[in-house]
């Protein structure tokens, strides 16, 4: 049976610092079981990448209360690749303008949770999409 | 925050104040009076009540409450470059404001510089980027600062370096008016974090500011404590009395000891609250906290100025209690909200817009909040007489219920230690509680939120969007590089040395600010150099690396 848990780095970038959403993702992520490595605010795109890949994250989440989460995810993306986490997966939340969400996921974000996003719907689409696959058995 | 009233100008400015009290009797013509009270003589209600404009101030600090000093309509302008704003302003007075509220950037208000190389998407963004004295004489081109009331809703470096454009300027400190919010306290519990600015140091900021304030600007007032950021960030009305009381009483007791006197400090303290969603609740909120506030200011810091112990509120309404679905319905919310701060006695409110939750307010939205102040004043009649809700069973049980409630946990935080709350995050996790139980109340159904959890819509069109002029921020970005070149390097690293001495030292560091800032200083090398002598990182994002070497 397969006992790895999700893991996910969460934090905000740059000036951003409304941090009740994300602070109050991590624990209901943390009571989903989840392994939550919590970076608060005032990150750069590069330290978030670097912990991603040093934590061997699933995925990295960030929230935006700023206007400019379009060139913030970008930045974050190219910092994955750059710093070889290339395949770990981006998930963006907050005030999210649902006419930029076509273009968030055409940049290879994998979830977008904007204003209306609830609890269940969250914890749904983590579930089905950083689920570890279940172990093979050995000459089933 | 602080109107002009509260600094004492009340007669030469109450004509320009855009909400009157238009009518005392009712729409068919029953005449009211400033207040209603108790019949007959009651010792009880003389000990917890007391009629409006008498100790201890729970029925509001003034006599006549709004038939003599209406609450004054803030609206907050700031965007873009300072001339962005500037012109912002001036519409504004132009549109009749009173005053003038202003927000800076999260890159300004961060001690931050608008050439950081990680900060450019964020100049500009959600206020105007004032990052040198430069910036402050272009964003004041229109205003005169010994006669327009601005009230600037930062924290950070904005006092010093107001005190600087006045010495540039030849404009005596005594003149200068205006209010900003020196509460470093609550940065670092709404997300500011301790790679700003740590909580010990941050509150040697705040003392140093009062005092510099209480000894050499008597027109600057202070928006103190900022509780709105902590009801925002997760605190209930009971929290937020205690947190603000515990910052407040911290703050008090430390400039005691500087041989501050409560009376040159707390008559300039505006609080600077918000009025969230349950009406009753709020409006008990308000009550218990004046009581609260005169008694302590009173009975343990000895105040004898009845100013002192009349407590003025400033408040903004409750712009976590909006949601993005059907957006519309935050008018609702607003509208009950702004009435629960007028029916609670505040001195000035602004009014949150509906599409707070989509983005960056329109100018229509900016247009309905101010209107509904406006039908609140006229047409409700919500500020005909004073305290309204006085004498209610159900008010005045829940003002009593807030107020014990709050010193309780006044009293736990107090004895855990607000600085060690802080810093070891216990106070945090405490909002966090509050925002996790909200969430599940929410997702259970037990606290129904129009549109969110009951009555969803089937479908809703994409809100409306406001831009900024990217260009315009480009360039001044561009000419901020531009004037950083063209300083003198000698005077500017005397004077920031200075600033680190005084950080370092015990010495007030508000002087040393304004003088650096007066040789053109930017608020990035002023908190940076300050960071530095608390052993912190120039930069906290660890990117820019320090341009002195100060030991």
């Amino acid at each position: 049976m397969n006992t790895r848990k999700i893991r996910c780095v969460l934090g905000m970038l740059a000036s951003d610092k409304h941090s009740k959403g994300i602070r109050t993702l991590a624990r209901i992520f943390r009571d989903h079981g989840l392994e939550v490595v919590y970076l608060g605010e005032h990150n750069t795109a590069r330290q978030l990448a670097s912990v991603a890949v040093s934590e061997d994250a699933d995925f990295v989440g960030v929230s935006f209360s700023t206007g400019d989460y379009v060139r913030r995810v970008q930045e974050l993306i190219d910092a994955l690749r750059d710093v070889g986490g290339g395949e770990i997966a981006v998930v963006a939340g907050g005030l999210i303008h649902p006419e930029d969400v076509p273009t968030l996921e055409a940049m290879g974000v994998a979830g977008v949770f904007g204003p209306g996003s609830d609890k269940p719907q969250i914890l749904e689409f983590i579930d089905r999409t950083f689920a570890p696959a279940p172990a093979s058995e050995p000459n089933a | 925050m602080v109107t002009s009233q509260q600094n004492g100008h009340a007669d030469e400015d109450l004509s320009e104040v855009s909400v009157k009290l238009s009518r005392t009797t009712t729409w068919s013509g029953t005449p009211t009076e400033n207040f209603y009270r108790p019949d007959e003589p009651d010792p009880a209600y003389d000990e917890a009540l007391g009629d409006p404009g008498t100790f201890p101030y729970t029925r509001g600090s003034f006599p006549q409450m709004y038939r003599s000093r209406m609450w004054t309509l803030r609206n907050i302008v700031g965007y873009g470059s300072p001339e962005d704003t500037a012109d912002g302003i001036a519409q504004s007075l132009k549109a009749g404001s009173a005053a003038v509220d202003v927000v800076l950037d999260t890159v300004s208000t961060q001690g931050l510089d608008p050439d950081h190389p990680v900060l450019r998407p964020d100049v500009g963004l959600e206020g105007a980027s004032v990052s040198s004295i430069n910036d402050l004489e272009r964003l004041l081109a229109h205003i005169d600062i010994t006669k327009t009331d601005v009230a600037w809703h930062v924290t950070f470096n904005i006092y010093p370096m107001v005190v600087a454009y006045a010495r540039k300027h030849g404009l005596s400190l005594s003149d200068v008016h205006g209010s900003h919010m020196p509460d470093y306290l609550r940065l670092n519990l709404d997300g500011g974090g301790q790679k700003f600015v740590s909580p010990e140091f941050g509150h040697r900021l705040a003392i140093d500011t009062l005092e510099f304030v209480a000894r050499n600007t008597p027109k600057w007032s202070c928006g103190f404590p900022q509780a709105y950021n902590l009801r925002e960030r997760g605190t209930t009305p009971v929290g937020e009395i205690a947190l603000g009381m515990a910052i407040v009483r911290k703050t008090f007791t430390d400039l005691t000891e500087r041989g501050v006197r409560i009376d040159e400090v707390a008559p300039r303290m505006a609080w600077v609250s918000t009025a969230d969603i349950d009406l009753f609740e709020e409006v008990a909120k308000f009550r218990a906290l004046r009581r609260i506030w005169a008694r302590t200011m009173k009975e343990e810091f000895g105040a004898t100025d009845p100013r002192s112990m009349r407590l003025r509120i400033a408040c903004h309404t409750s712009g976590r209690s909006l949601v993005y679905q059907q957006p519309l319905n935050n008018l609702t919310r607003a509208a009950i909200e702004t009435l629960a701060a007028i029916l609670g006695g505040v001195q000035s409110v602004e009014t949150c817009t509906f599409d707070e939750p989509i983005g960056i307010p329109t100018h229509e939205a900016r247009e309905l909040a101010t209107r509904t102040q406006l039908i609140l004043a006229h047409e409700v009649g919500a500020a005909r007489t004073a305290d309204p809700l006085g004498g209610s069973y159900y008010v005045e049980a829940l003002t009593d219920r807030v107020e014990a409630d709050a010193l309780a946990l006044l009293a736990k935080i107090e004895d855990h230690g607000l600085l060690r709350g802080i810093e070891d995050g216990s106070i945090e996790s405490m909002m966090d509680d509050e925002n996790l139980l909200r969430e599940e109340e929410i997702q259970s159904g037990e606290r129904i939120v129009i549109g969110v959890n009951a009555f969803q819509p089937s479908r809703e069109n994409p809100p409306h969007r406001f831009k900024v002029d990217e260009a315009s921020v480009d360039a001044h970005v561009e000419r901020f590089i531009r004037e950083k070149s063209a300083r003198d390097p000698h005077r500017l690293e005397q004077a920031l040395r200075a600033v680190f001495d005084s950080a370092r030292g015990d010495r007030n560091t508000q002087d040393a600010m304004a003088d650096a800032f007066l040789v053109g200083a930017t608020v990035g090398e002023v908190s940076g150099v300050q960071r530095l002598a608390c052993g912190m990182r120039y930069d906290p994002f660890g990117v820019v690396e320090s341009p002195f070497d100060f030991h």
